[in-house]
């Protein structure tokens, strides 16, 4: 049967989490934790082809103990079992020690692996690194950003959206796919499923040790990533009044905004376009 | 007590609200005012289980604990109140007395298509004489040889227009006051059951509320539930569960109320200042969120009660009773926060406060919940 590992993340919600001003920083203490939607469309796909032609699927996810709350998500989903990948020690990596962590994860807990799916990219952090890296380090094919996935014997065939166009692959199983969210939309938690996710499940929590991880090639500290400065982005919006006669206040609009006027109605705007110039010469 | 909400109730939480969110609220503004029954919302909760939440999985249900299914309703409910109501109602009274009181038969008859949701369920009780009261019962079943005839009629039965099988309270032994009643499964499609007019009501218009009537409606021996005379045992039972579900409602209106009243008090300025920024709308907020912290720890006692098996009558009376009558406050100073906007179907809270008031009314008044707790107050020892 086919073997499926889904990697998955715990994110915030973010449209639910004030930024701290002050430090640009998510103010995460508030931060209540889901699954990271493309990681879910990864697992849709991951069930489609279980309910298709039949696979044992295990979902991955790297992350604190209360990250442990998506690996039940999942098996309510429709996953067979889980893996949480939680050690002080593993805190702070960044994507390249993340994928050596996962790939190490993959090899002690299902190194016969035929299909690594990922999501294409988290919204916390949106480097869409992780997948493409983790193809890598487990040297293995991988394609990102595909929307569409068929199996035929050994072989995978997918679609991806590049650019203007549809691009057809083929790669030979096992490899490793990141998913988009424009296609496989994740199905509702079945109750039944949320009770057998609090039942008798499978979900397996290692740390460096079971992972033969030396904590130096751990976290933060192994991290060549150094983030320089983290900020928000600042809308600069003000409220302006114009004031006088008609002709006046339509001069200074065109004046102010008629670049981004036309750019709007996709057309450059001349002196004859000004509404009250048009009017005058008709009048003429 | 583990105050700590438990991972499992957490992700039905977002579950259920992920699903309502999407698929319930861009038609609830329209479903009310059109006072109209989504079966196409319907056809998308049957996989999900939400008809067969606490139904045994031997019967096709998700058989998940009370506090679960205390959450589901709530958050079913924070986005349609009257849909929260056609599921609980469904569950609670229309199909847990045929999984507490039913024989193997009627179970393995009844309950796969009430767990699907292929039928819906309702529970008969009131009648024009008889509601609190439920010895005033007169809708009457003659036993004839192995069946009985059913002859009455039962009055704001909710999910009435669309049930599929009805259980019905009918007197069986007019003479004997402690065995009067049975309680009858009766399916649509018997002859002589018919649906009457659905009920032009305040709130909760999504859900047709109607009379059902019962004219020489025949239904085998087979179908009646319990013992004949064990109506008002079953009904007691019935109601104690129906009143943790009513007051998950009642909790899921004052929830969506309390919300939209912390949004409209953060964005409405006046005097130059955000509404939130005055102490009175404070206040009230403050309060909001008490009585709803405080509502959903009675509600989760009563419901930890019954999964731990023992008596939760008085507990869910107890949760009922406030959660229903905080519903209504809440509701209402939702309005006043909103100000005129309040009053307007412009904004949500005029639905919530149309909603929130039935609760303190159906599956046992408030009154009727008084009673039964102070009954309990009363029988301890001094």
């Amino acid at each position: 049967m086919l073997k499926i590992i889904v990697c998955m993340k715990q994110v915030p919600m973010v449209s639910e989490l004030p930024w701290d001003a002050r430090t640009g920083t998510l103010k995460r203490e508030l931060a209540d934790g889901m699954m990271n939607p493309a990681c879910k469309h990864a697992l849709e796909a991951a069930l489609q082809l279980k309910h298709g032609i039949g696979a044992q699927i295990t979902a991955i996810t790297m992350g604190p103990p209360a990250a442990r709350e998506i690996l039940h998500e999942a098996i309510a989903m429709g996953a067979d079992r889980g893996v949480l990948l939680s050690d002080p020690r593993m805190a702070g990596a960044d994507t390249y020690v993340t994928s050596d962590t996962l790939a190490r994860a993959i090899g002690r807990v299902c190194p016969d692996f035929d299909l690594v799916m990922c999501g294409c990219h988290t919204t916390d952090s949106e480097t869409a690194q992780v997948g493409p890296q983790l193809s890598e380090t487990l040297d293995i094919p991988g394609a990102a950003y595909v929307e569409h996935l068929e199996i035929d014997g050994r072989t995978l065939r997918m679609q991806r959206e590049a650019d203007d166009f549809l691009e057809t692959l083929e790669m030979d199983l096992p490899g490793l796919v990141t998913v988009t969210t424009r296609a496989y939309t994740p199905r509702y938690v079945a109750m039944s499923g949320l009770q057998d996710a609090f039942g008798e499940v499978d979900i397996e929590t290692l740390g460096c040790e079971d992972l033969g991880l030396d904590p130096h090639a751990a976290g933060m500290k192994a991290s060549p990533t150094r983030i320089l400065d983290v900020y928000s982005a600042v809308a600069q919006k003000e409220n302006l009044v114009l004031k006088g006669s008609p002709k006046k206040v339509v001069d200074e609009l065109f004046e102010r905004f008629g670049d981004r006027i036309g750019g709007a109605m996709g057309k450059d705007l001349t002196p004859h376009d000004h509404p009250l110039e048009r009017g005058r010469k008709k009048d003429a | 007590m583990d105050f700590n909400p438990c991972l499992k109730h957490k992700l039905v939480r977002k579950s259920v609200r992920e699903f309502a969110e999407a698929e319930i609220a861009p038609l609830v503004y329209d479903l009310d005012r059109e006072a109209r029954f989504p079966w196409e919302i319907i056809e998308k909760m049957r996989p999900l289980n939400f008809f067969g939440l606490q139904i045994p999985r031997a019967y096709g249900g998700a058989g998940i604990d009370t506090i679960s299914y205390a959450v589901a309703i709530e958050e079913l409910s924070r986005v349609s109140a009257a849909l929260g109501l056609c599921v609980t109602v469904h569950n609670s009274v229309g199909a847990y007395p045929i999984v507490r009181f039913g024989t193997d038969a009627q179970k393995k008859r009844f309950l796969p298509a009430l767990a699907s949701g292929e039928r819906i369920g309702a529970f008969c009780l009131t009648e024009a004489n008889a509601g609190s009261d439920a010895g005033g019962v007169e809708t009457f079943a003659q036993q004839e040889g192995d069946s009985y005839v059913i002859n009455g009629t039962k009055i704001f039965v909710t999910n009435g227009g669309v049930c599929g099988t009805a259980l019905v309270f009918a007197v069986t032994h007019p003479e004997d006051p402690r065995r009067r009643a049975g309680v009858f499964i009766v399916e649509k499609d018997t002859p002589g059951f018919s649906v009457g007019e659905i009920e032009d009501l305040c709130g909760m218009r999504a859900n047709p509320v109607s009379s059902l009537f019962f004219e020489d409606c025949r239904v085998p021996g087979t179908h009646l539930l319990g013992r004949s005379g064990d109506g008002i045992k079953i009904g007691l039972a019935a109601l104690d569960t129906g009143r943790i579900g009513i007051a998950a409602q009642a909790l899921g209106i004052a929830q969506a109320a309390f919300e939209a009243s912390v949004r409209y008090a953060k964005e409405r300025q006046q005097f130059g200042k955000p509404i939130a920024a005055f102490q009175t709308i404070q206040n009230y907020l403050a309060d909001m969120a008490t009585e709803i912290d405080a509502g959903r720890l009675l509600l989760y006692r009563a419901c930890a009660r019954k999964d731990a098996g023992k008596p939760f009558g008085p507990e869910a009376a107890k949760a009922k009773l406030y959660c229903s009558r905080l519903s209504t406050r809440v509701a209402d100073q939702a309005v006043q926060i909103h100000g005129g906007y309040g009053y307007s179907k412009e904004y949500d809270v005029e639905r919530y406060y149309r909603d929130a008031k039935v609760t303190e009314i159906y599956e046992g008044t408030s009154e009727v919940q008084r009673m039964v707790i102070s009954r309990a107050v009363l029988s301890q020892p001094a």
